[in-house]
Formats: C-alpha cells, structure tokens, sequence
C-alpha cells in the first residue's frame, strides 16, 4: 500500500484518538477530587519568591524575614470566603507575629476596604496576577500556602470553613524542617487528604 | 520500514499538536515552569515569549510533520526537539523534584519524576523511527494535505477548549 495512504489513514485515526483520549483526561479531572487535589505546591518544596508592594504601598516580600508567612488566594467576593474570618481572626489572635498575604485574584481594591471593615486591616491585600497564581500552582480558591523564613512550603491546601484554617496553621508548625528531613514532603491539599 | 516509519512520525505529530495546544491553554503555567530553568532576574516579557517560542515550534513542527511528512528536514529538527525535552526533564527530575512540569499544559499534572524522563525518552526514539527513509511515495496529494492541515487545526482547538474548560471549572469552584 502506498506510503501517503497509509500515513493519512494513520493520523486520522491518531487525531480522532488523541481528541477521545483528551476529553476523557478531562472528564476525568471534571467529575472527581482530582480537579482540586493537584492543585498547590509540596511541603518542603520551594516556594517562589517576590516583593511586591500592597494596596497601601508597603512592599511585602515572600519568603517572610522571619517566622511564618500565610498567602491567602482568593478575594472577599469567594462563596467560601465569609467562612473563613472567624478562623482568620482565630489565627491572627493565636500568632500576632503571623505574617499574612492576602494575593487577590479580584479588585483589590475592594478587598482591601473589606478587611478594614471587618476588623482585619492589618492584613496585607496585594494584586496577585494570573502567573503568580501559576508559580504557585493555585487555580482553585480560596487557597492557603504556609511559607517559612527559609522560603520552604509548610502546607498547603483548598479551604472552604474556618476550622481548616487553624487547623493547617497546626500542620505547618507540627511539619518538620524538610532540609532535615527530606523525602517527608506532603502533595498540597493537605486539608483534602486528611 | 516505511508503515513503522509512517506511524512514528504520525504519533510524535500528533503529540506535538496536543502538547502545543494545551500549553497554548495554560501558557500562565507553562510560563511558571519555564521560569525555573531561566535566570531569577528575566522578564515577565521574556519569560512569557519563551513560551510562546516553545509552543509555536510545537505547533508548527507537529503540523507540518503531519501535512508534509515527505519534509526531510523536519526530521531531524524534531528529533532535536524531543532530545531537548529529554534534557529538561532530566535537570528538572535533578533541581525541582516533584514539581509540575507542564508539558500538557492543565491537561497534565505530572511532574519531574524518572518517570517523565522515561515518556521523553520513548518520544525520542519514536522521533528517530520517523527519521526513517519513507520511500519513493512520501509525497502526500494536495487534498490529503489540506485534510490533515484541517485535522491538526481542530485537534489543537479541540484540546485548546477541553484544557479551558478544565481550567475555568477548577477556578469557578467556591465563587459567586
């Protein structure tokens, strides 16, 4: 059989394959936890690093100078998020010295002003674009990442009630330091596995 | 020799088409991947067209091994092409372990494993069965072209809507 018969026959057949066998990829990711459970960065790994300035022009920079550094995805207009401020404040009550970002991934604009009202203005609010959001491998929000002064990951997770919030914090002081005790690292989402 | 030659090239082609049409989806995170094997200091800009670079000579090379597989020279271009990713996995399994790679876009959540360096490496030597001589009747006719060029554009735009619509889904979760 001619070459050109056999090609053409071949990569239609290949083309029509490779479109069943995406759709199924994505109804796969579609219709289970595994949507959201990819999502975020592995304890122990390496968070990425920035400097950027909030909405009230005070540069913040992650990692934190010392202690630990909450990243909050997500923005007041989340379903979830209203869930979240008892176990924020919980959480800002528990470690005053607790550095905590808020990377809106709306207006943050108005999320700043959200948290004044509230009485959580001492949040830090900054403008999280698209591609940060990719450096940190966050699609799903509201999302929380722990950081060290090392820059290492402590956990990382969806949450969607208060609970998790402090409950995650717990699991990022009980994780031990990776560069101690590498091979114990954890997939992000460690709240979803639990 | 030409039939395996024949379906090699047509099955690097058509993974090229997927991989380049799912990072087309997701360039933000191809970008963040691309990030880690480039200085700390480059560019959003620059770091954003390396990844439009990568995919559009996915894109292209994938659909033009597809319409004109009697091309010699894309052979071995592409060849190169799956050697690279092979070196890219392997640094990205030996400095960043664990982390997504990206390589089908939000299509794929594996990561830099042994495992990824394993798929590279069967890419490569699917790559180098295409480099096989095709015969005197490699020449595809002007209206097997035109229908596989049609094939490779809605293979790209069918994995380019999937990937979106799997991204949208997953950043919709929990919203107003």
């Amino acid at each position: 059989m001619a070459y050109s018969v056999i090609f053409t026959v071949i990569s239609f057949l290949l083309c029509v394959a490779a479109v069943l066998a995406v759709f199924g990829i994505i109804h796969v990711y579609m219709s289970g936890p595994d949507a959201i459970e990819r999502d975020g960065m592995l304890s122990g790994s390496v968070a990425p690093s920035w400097s950027l300035s909030d909405s009230a022009g005070r540069i913040h920079q992650s990692p934190p100078a010392s202690g630990l550094q909450l990243i909050i995805f997500g923005n007041h207009a989340l379903k979830a998020f209203p869930s979240l401020l008892e176990g924020l404040r919980e959480l800002s009550d528990l470690d005053p010295a607790l550095d905590i970002v808020v990377l809106s991934d709306g207006d943050s604009s108005l999320t700043a002003p959200f948290f004044e009202v509230i009485g959580l203005g001492h949040f830090a609010v900054i403008a999280g674009s698209r591609s940060l959001y990719a450096r940190y491998n966050v699609r799903v929000s509201p999302f929380m990442i722990l950081v060290d002064s090392a820059g290492r990951v402590r956990a990382s997770s969806l949450v969607n009630h208060d609970w998790q919030v402090t409950t995650l914090y717990k699991i990022a002081c009980l994780e031990p330091d990776p560069a101690d005790q590498p091979g114990t690292a954890h997939r992000g989402n460690q709240l979803a596995k639990a | 020799m030409n039939q395996t030659a024949a379906a090699a090239k047509a099955c690097v082609a058509v993974i090229l088409l997927v991989a380049g049409g799912a990072k087309l989806a997701d360039l933000s995170g191809f970008s963040a991947t691309l990030r880690l094997f480039l200085p700390r200091k480059t560019p959003h800009l620059a770091i954003r067209g390396s990844a439009v670079g990568v995919v559009a000579a996915e894109l292209v090379l994938g659909g033009a091994s597809l319409c004109w597989p009697g091309g010699r020279w894309l052979n071995p271009v592409i060849l190169a092409l799956t050697c690279a990713f092979v070196i890219v996995t392997a640094a990205g399994f030996a400095i960043f372990r664990g982390r997504s790679c990206r390589c089908f876009g939000a299509l794929s959540s594996k990561k830099f494993d042994l495992l990824s360096i394993a798929r590279s490496g069967v890419l490569v030597v699917a790559a180098g069965l295409a480099t096989g001589r095709l015969g005197p009747t490699a020449a595809l006719s002007d209206l097997d072209s035109a229908l596989l060029a049609m094939a490779s554009a809605l293979l790209v735009l069918a994995t380019f809507t999937a990937v979106r619509a799997l991204d949208a889904s997953a950043t919709n979760l929990g919203r107003t």
